[in-house]
């Protein structure tokens, strides 16, 4: 056996043990030479896998296809599927969600999923603070879970939210007793976990190794189901370098890569006999915070200004060759509560200068560009060229998200702009508007500590009720308040230019997720 | 007996220095930041954790106290835990030292190999055009941006000709671990395949950590010739008549090489230096990527203990240099 | 007499002319570049265009151009080479001095020290003070004089021992010169050619370290043409964009095989005790 699962480093007796457990061993005799497999190549490496610790969509693969949710998002536009789960109830009030889950679901242990798990698994992103945490957070109280029998479990929640069966998409259930055998220290086995894997998902981990990636193998006994031609291993590397990535897809080294290369690259793969090429409008806009709390920013002249300044067809159009398409608001255009009607700022300097000349105590502003993010710091560039122009001096920082990320939620500390992605975790206008700009959410997740109690109401109101002809006429009407006072500069919604080889048949593309839900990819025989 | 004596002097030299470093870290990590608790609770944490932290490392202890429970932490093994992967940091760092080292001594090696004939070469032809075109890419080698010519081979060998691998340190997955060196392994296992895979993935990286150490062997070697002809030692032997060849091989090439000898410490403190940048542009998964990708992710502790690992095992490869030659060096002898 | 030497020598002559460049194109960036407002400024329609009569040396990701962009990274380079080998000096150089001049538990300390910053790889202490203190030009310099200080005090150290028992320091002494003065009037005019060429070769040294340090990302923030963040940011475009990268590199080449040049022919002239042509390495 050790000759086909080589030890390795220190994840050895982790990737081993999980092995065992699976009873995978069996699956890698040479009898199952013929094994179809497909190599993602990502742009992040994948140093971590607790599920619960992640959050990015660039590491969604690690979630998707070794967990499962009681809720996941398929297609495009994304429809929400109950997942794990059989039936819901909803107390009349919203508050009292009771679930029941499928039967028979079964980690990758063989131990059957109970509703004790998903008890676990909810307390332990409350515990963690980490990952989807946010989501959670204002909703639910830590010890307020409970597993009514082995299938029931029930949340309450401490105010109506109508995105909760959303945001369960988020809530990975884990292994909860494999977890608990090995915590160490009350760390809800945080440090095992970060190198191994307790889910129940279409695919199981076989190796793990943080400098280069991981391997999966199919889980034969994953409750969904398996189509007729499913891919039997699954591998996930992170590749750093753009060039190599590109590289290693037209010699067929890698299946694919991530969907986001910058346009020259993105040319040369097109042009390549041996790639199918996948585009998609993605539901992520980019788009600047304005940190209204810090004067004189808190002037709606002073934002139009700024929103005047930017130059948006040099940046969507020539910087980025036209890879992404303007979105005028935050939600993004395909998302349902963006008004299709709705107006943008554009790059007109004279309006720009105008607006820049009825605010006083003008000052130097700060952006703060996310380090590494080539776009983020080039759309950073592009506002401080447009400011120069109306005579505003602006002074760019290049900061790691991370050192940006916490700054967001301290209104003393944060820059005054930052260029970055919303993405989608949940779709639903809310992850746009009422998470991003209710002032309730200050220190939260509203990072502009924008205040507009028309705005505070909607988003409020769109919560309760669930009806989403009722909801879609509220955020529209958010969206045209926000682009009205300026709330923050809001420039592209992404395109996902997926590359694949040739023999990849068909994705399945969900903005959430892009197309790193193997169990959806079919290849030719 | 004389030896042992300048042997046992090193080493006894080797506690106050790492001592020393870890004094030095320390002070980077506990006394310049306004707040360490703060930075190194990571930006995310809450007022709350950070206090928490506070009192669980005794940050508002004195710094003496601070020192001693810092120092104890270390000599118990303990560097702390990522702030973003919550694994103990030591773990990641033991797990990529293989690569790190593999790399620097494939490079330490090559640049030997190129070093030390072009040094004697050059000091052969002393002032004539040979030498003077051997000192002018010397100068060369030591001036360029390492993380510059990578690339420029990259754009050659691996985007134009095709003949390497852009980055990375295999294909998949290495060989059967034993050495955790993927040439060394797979020779061991017989798998002359991978072998061949692992040999093509180490080429660039090494050349380009070579380049700059073998400039810096060729001065030291044309030196080192260059003392020895002029030695009255040389002068007395072909006085007697031995053949300039003789001369050359037994005792002028000697001399050199113990001369390059006592160099190989600070060549490979500078690999080992250089290795940062070398594998942020290979994506070779050793120590010097693990620093890159803290560095993008603030994690300060991984920082930290990438510094203080880095710095022992460069302190502790000295000693090693430094006994060895030791013994190596018939003067001492 | 001393001048024709100088010319004579050829390491001297090169390294004169390619550093005198550098300066002249740091105070003429302004006119000698073609699109000097490409500083902070660009042309989103030139962008990622390959070397031309309009774009000398082709443009970047922004459609800045190269050429000029260059020519104002020339003196950042010299603002960081200068303050940051400067400040290491203004350390090393005292401490090396009272090291050496005087005995005892004090001046060992002091080299101790010093020989335990020289234990650590310099770019490494240097990423660690720079990450700590944040991205920016002034924390760069901070963290290389901090990490180059020692070079100087070792090397004053070892000289100052050597110089202590001459002759014309017993004479000093003996007409009741103060330490500081012997020290500052005797000792250091003695010693400044070697400190000379150690601060010349040393500037090529951080200039390099500079741009690795701006390569990682913990240099200058853009759109600062800071030539090693240059190199960096062309990653991503290669290998169509080859000439992006290949620019800055052959600047930085330029510049430190400059001051390397200099250091080593100002060692001829200034330190008779090294014989021509042999050198100690560095």
């Amino acid at each position: 056996m050790t000759g086909k699962f080589p030890p390795l480093t220190i994840n050895r007796r982790a990737a081993l043990a999980g092995l065992s457990a699976t009873g995978l061993v069996g699956m890698h005799s040479p009898a199952f030479a013929a094994r179809q497999k497909f190599v993602t190549a990502n742009n992040n490496p994948y140093d971590l896998l607790d599920p619960h610790q992640l959050f990015d969509i660039g590491r969604i693969a690690v979630r998707l296809n070794m967990y499962d949710a009681l809720t996941r998002w398929v297609d495009n536009p994304p429809r929400l599927e109950n997942w794990l789960i059989e039936k819901v109830t909803i107390s009349p009030d919203g508050k009292v969600y009771t679930f029941v889950i499928k039967q028979n679901v079964k980690f990758h242990d063989g131990t059957v999923m109970t509703s004790a798990d998903v008890v676990y698994s909810m307390e332990r992103i409350l515990a963690l603070k980490k990952g989807a945490y946010g989501l959670f957070k204002d909703v639910i109280e830590p010890g307020t879970t409970k597993a009514l029998d082995p299938r029931t479990v029930q949340f309450t929640l401490t105010k109506p939210f109508a995105v909760f069966m959303a945001v369960l998409s988020e809530l990975w259930v884990v292994n909860s007793a494999l977890v608990k055998k090995n915590e160490k220290n009350g760390d809800w086995g945080a440090d095992w976990l970060s190198k191994s894997e307790a889910g129940s998902g279409g695919y199981a981990l076989r190796r793990y190794d943080p400098a280069i990636g991981f391997q999966t193998a199919r889980f034969e006994g994953h409750f969904a189901g398996w189509g007729k031609n499913p891919i039997d291993d699954a591998e996930f590397r992170g590749v750093l370098e753009t060039a190599t990535r590109v590289l290693g897809v037209m010699k067929g080294e890698f299946n694919t890569t991530d969907g986001y290369l910058p346009a020259e690259q993105m040319a040369r793969m097109k042009e390549n006999p041996n790639i199918k090429t996948w585009e998609a409008e993605s539901i992520r806009t980019f788009y600047f915070i304005i940190n209204h709390w810090k004067a004189p920013l808190n002037d709606v002249n002073m934002r139009k200004a700024l929103c005047y300044a930017f130059d948006y067809d040099g940046f969507n159009n020539k910087i980025l060759s036209g890879t992404v398409v303007r979105n005028n608001g935050i939600i993004p255009n395909p998302m349902w509560g963006a008004p299709k009607d709705l107006q943008g700022y554009t790059y007109d300097l004279d309006k720009a200068k105008y607006h820049l000349s009825q605010v006083k105590n003008v000052r130097p502003l700060q952006i703060g560009a996310m380090a590494g993010y080539p776009q983020s710091e080039q759309a950073a560039q592009m506002l401080q060229a447009g400011c120069a122009k109306i005579g505003l001096e602006v002074k760019i920082v290049s900061e790691p998200y991370t050192t940006i990320a916490p700054k967001l939620n301290d209104r003393e500390r944060a820059h005054d702009l930052i260029p970055l992605w919303r993405s989608a975790y949940f779709a639903d206008p809310h992850n746009w508007t009422g998470f991003l700009f209710n002032s309730s959410n200050f220190d939260a997740g509203n990072a502009s500590y924008y205040k507009n109690p028309r705005v505070d109401e909607l988003c409020n109101k769109a919560l309760i009720i669930t009806d989403q002809d009722q909801r879609r006429v509220m955020y529209e009407e958010v969206s045209r308040i926000l682009v009205e006072d300026a709330a923050g500069i809001f420039i592209n919604n992404t395109k996902f230019h997926g590359a694949f080889t040739k023999n990849v048949k068909s994705i399945r593309f969900c903005p959430i997720g892009d197309a790193q839900d193997v169990r959806w990819i079919e290849m030719q025989g | 007996m004389r030896i042992l004596v300048l042997a046992l002097r090193r080493i006894a030299w080797m506690p106050p220095t790492l001592l020393g470093l870890i004094a030095i870290v320390f002070t980077i990590s506990r006394i310049i930041p306004a707040d360490p608790a703060r930075v190194i609770a990571g930006e995310n944490a809450s007022p709350a954790q950070v206090e928490a932290l506070r009192q669980k490392f005794g940050l508002d202890l004195p710094l003496m106290q601070q020192f001693m429970r810092y120092l104890r932490d270390i000599v118990n093994g303990d560097l702390g835990i990522s702030l973003y992967s919550q694994r103990p940091v030591v773990e990641d760092l033991l797990g990529r030292l293989a690569a790190t080292f593999e790399l620097a001594i494939a490079a330490m090696c090559l640049a030997i190999m190129i070093g030390v004939p072009l040094g004697v070469v050059s000091a052969l032809h002393r002032n004539r055009w040979l030498d003077q075109v051997i000192r002018l890419a010397t100068m060369a080698g030591l001036a360029m941006a390492a993380f510059w010519l990578a690339i420029l081979l990259q754009l050659f060998f691996s985007m134009t000709l095709g003949v390497t691998p852009v980055q990375g340190r295999i294909d998949g997955w290495g060989p059967d671990q034993i050495t955790g060196f993927y040439t060394i392994d797979a020779l061991i296992n017989g798998d002359g395949e991978t072998f061949g895979k692992a040999l093509r993935y180490l080429i660039l990286p090494t050349a380009t950590l070579a380049i700059p150490a073998a400039a810096t062997i060729v001065r030291f070697t044309r030196a080192g010739v260059l003392n020895a002809l002029s030695s009255n030692f040389v002068f007395y032997q072909t006085a007697m008549g031995l053949p300039r060849r003789t001369i050359i091989w037994k005792y002028i090439l000697r001399s050199a090489f113990i001369g390059t000898l006592t160099q190989i410490g600070l060549v490979f403190g500078n690999l080992l230096a250089g290795a940062v940048v070398i594998e942020t542009v290979f994506s070779w998964p050793g120590l010097g990527l693990f620093a890159y990708n803290s560095i993008l992710q603030s994690d300060y502790n991984a920082i930290m203990a990438f510094t203080l690992f880095t710095g022992s095992v460069f302190i502790v490869v000295n000693l090693l240099i430094d006994i060895a030659q030791t013994l190596l060096d018939p003067r001492t002898r | 007499m001393r001048m024709r030497r100088l010319f004579r020598d050829r390491a001297l002559l090169i390294g004169t002319v390619i550093i005198s460049i550098l300066v002249l194109v740091a105070v003429f960036a302004g006119p000698l570049a073609t699109f000097p407002d490409h500083v902070t400024g660009f042309d989103p329609n030139h962008r990622l265009k390959a070397p031309g009569w309009q774009f000398l040396l082709g443009t970047d990701r922004m459609g800045a151009d190269i050429y000029s962009r260059l020519l104002f990274g020339a003196r950042l380079t010299i603002l960081i080479a200068v303050t940051a080998t400067g400040t290491a000096v203004i350390i090393g150089v005292p401490i090396g001095l009272i090291a050496g001049y005087f005995d005892g538990w004090a001046s060992e300390a002091l080299m101790r020290v010093s020989d335990i910053f020289l234990a650590v790889p310099q770019i490494v202490l240097a990423i660690a003070i720079a990450q700590t203190l944040g991205p920016n030009i002034q924390n760069v310099i901070l963290a290389l004089s901090v990490t180059y200080w020692p070079f100087w005090a070792r090397l004053v150290y070892a000289e100052t021992r050597s110089q202590r028992n001459e002759v014309y320091v017993e004479a000093a002494k003996a007409m009741g010169a103060s330490p500081l003065r012997i020290m500052v009037m005797h000792i250091l005019p003695n010693i400044a050619g070697s400190i000379i060429v150690r601060t010349t070769i040393g500037m090529g040294a951080t200039i390099l370290a500079a741009a690795s340090l701006g390569f990682l990302g913990l240099g200058a923030p853009p759109p600062a043409p800071e030539w090693g963040r240059m190199i960096a940011e062309s990653r991503e475009f290669l290998p169509q964009a080859w000439w992006y990268a290949t620019a800055p590199g052959i600047a930085i080449l330029m510049v430190v095989m400059g001051f390397n040049l200099l250091g080593d022919g100002l060692r001829d002239v200034l330190d008779p005790r090294i014989r021509r042509g042999g050198g100690d390495g560095r």
